[in-house]
């Protein structure tokens, strides 16, 4: 069985993928107020031949022939050229959006992403909120807010951008102490989420063979002794545990012996969840009307903006969700002449008892 | 002495016999005819009009539902308006990216707007447009007519490879802008 090192795991889950090489992709979601999605991918890309680079398996998003593409250069005042591929296509409503993600053929098509669209006529206006949904990879991990402050947790989700203005900006040693505080946390994070996936995995597979020292439950209890183990073999993690010595040191030298097999699947699950392939990419939603909710950010256009990394939905589903309303001047007027006729009906009938 | 019944019938029968003289009956009866139709047209327009509009007022559960449906309208209104500012105030107060992830040009706002025109087929919202949907029209009409010009010149270019180095290197002497290819 082939199998890897848990700081190999630990190291690419931790790694902030930006290569050069990697082309840099933005998806836009045109909402409209009856449901259609116009979406724009547009990819960006420093070097190479825009038509090789550009695959299907390149690109983040459901993508096929019946899109409308347009490549171009841009060479900026330096010289510096950039290939830049843009592709548009309308979708009747958020069903075509999530069919083509349930035959998604690209490089993310691992992940479950569902669209959602939602209309409320509510008299005075009509609201509108739209959603992508991007499911959880892990069944027994951490939410990362379980680790994170507030703060920490807004700049853990914040785009690469905002980062690196605050950490060069006028705060730069708060926010470079804000940084090294949650890749600290997330570190632990990570390794907590291992451990608690192996954990769920191995009592699985040894439900109903093992004793009672064995379940879920009572390896949980020694949940952190596991990672103080695995922290402190981490260099050498993958001769000690193909020797069997770490394993010893979690279950017992007779459990170790009994249960190798199993404790080798549940590694190998944990590392297939952890090594799953994803390309990052940022969304961005413009919405009909006046923008009334989010959880994105807002970017210098005034557009909605959200990195979309691994991380995010390892362990909880990521929801980018935006709302909006438009206003029904029509029922506004009709309000306002309801009230007046009863406003002077009752005004007359005063008028008339004196 | 004549009974008082007799008195009575003697006084009726003279004043029958005495008519007044009338100049013209037909006048005195079309004036009163027509005094008649006049007073009951101006009651049907006002006042029994406005008695008819808000006859309401006098029955009870009528009027109660009124005043109550009016009270909820408002209610509602203020409910709904200080939910959305109170939404739009927290919105207001959060950070703007400076992103290198936008990549809106102003180009491509116009872009935006025309595929939001084509695909929605309805006229952009009265703060973002000025002009009518006429030259609206217009200005589609010629930019599609630019673009199929535009694949025509990449074709003729791509098909001839010398036509291309020698355009690009023009291009690329006179100014270091933008090239579409």
């Amino acid at each position: 069985m082939k199998r890897r090192s848990l700081k190999l795991i630990v190291s690419l889950i931790l790694m902030i993928i930006v290569s050069c090489n990697e082309p840099e992709t933005v998806v836009t979601d045109y909402v409209h107020s009856d449901g259609s999605v116009t979406r724009k991918i547009e990819m960006k890309s420093i070097e190479g031949d825009i038509k090789k680079r550009f695959n299907i398996s390149d690109i983040q998003v459901p993508f096929d022939s019946t899109w409308s593409v347009r490549d171009s250069i841009e060479i900026n005042k330096k010289g510096d050229t950039t290939w830049i591929k843009r592709a548009v296509k309308q979708f009747k409503n958020i069903n075509e959006i999530n069919l083509a993600y349930k035959t998604d053929s690209g490089a993310n098509k691992g992940m479950l992403r569902q669209a959602g669209f939602r209309k409320r006529f509510k008299w005075f206006n009509t609201e509108f909120r739209f959603s992508e949904r991007i499911d959880k990879q892990l069944s027994f991990g951490y939410p990362v807010k379980d680790f994170l402050n507030s703060e920490e947790l807004l700049y853990f989700y914040s785009p690469e951008s905002l980062k690196h203005d605050k950490e060069t900006g006028p705060d730069s040693l708060k926010f470079r102490a804000l940084a090294d505080s949650v890749k600290h946390k997330t570190d632990l994070w990570s390794t907590k989420n291992i451990v608690s996936e192996w954990i769920g995995a191995f009592s699985n597979l040894t439900a109903g063979k093992a004793g009672k020292d064995m379940t879920r439950e009572s390896l949980k209890k020694h949940e952190d002794e596991f990672i103080k183990i695995v922290e402190a073999n981490d260099k050498k993690f993958d001769s000690l545990w193909s020797e069997g010595i770490i394993l010893k040191k979690l279950i017992g030298e007779e459990n170790a012996l009994k249960y190798k097999t199993e404790a080798d699947s549940a590694l190998g699950s944990v590392t297939k969840y952890f090594l799953v392939s994803f390309k990052d990419y940022s969304v961005r939603i413009v919405m009909p009307g006046k923008l009334i909710g989010t959880n994105g950010f807002i970017d210098s256009s005034h557009v909605l903006l959200w990195p979309v990394k691994s991380d995010f939905f390892m362990t909880e589903p990521y929801e980018m969700w935006a709302e909006s309303k438009i206003t029904n001047k029509w029922a506004w007027i009709v309000s306002g002449l309801f009230l007046a006729f009863v406003l002077s009906g009752v005004i007359r009938r005063v008028i008339k008892k004196d | 002495m004549k009974p008082e019944s007799e008195k009575f019938f003697e006084v009726l029968k003279l004043l029958r016999k005495s008519k007044p003289l009338l100049a013209s009956t037909e006048d005195i009866e079309s004036g009163v005819i027509k005094r008649i139709t006049k007073t009951n047209y101006n009651g049907l327009s006002s006042s029994q009009i406005i008695d008819f509009l808000f006859g309401w007022v006098y029955i009870g559960w009528v009027r109660r539902t009124l005043i109550t449906a009016s009270i909820v309208l408002v209610m509602v209104f203020i409910y709904q308006q200080s939910i959305i500012l109170k939404r739009i105030d927290v919105l207001s107060r959060q950070p703007v990216v400076i992103s290198k992830e936008s990549t809106l040009s102003p180009a491509d706002e116009i872009e935006k707007l025309l595929i939001v025109y084509k695909n929605s087929g309805r006229i952009f919202p009265s703060k973002t447009i000025t002009i009518s949907e006429r030259e609206m029209k217009e200005l589609l009409e010629s930019v599609n007519e630019l673009q199929i010009k535009y694949r025509d010149l990449k074709k003729l270019i791509e098909e001839d490879p010398e036509l291309k180095k020698m355009i690009e290197k023009k291009l690329m002497e006179n100014n270091r802008t933008k090239i579409n290819l």
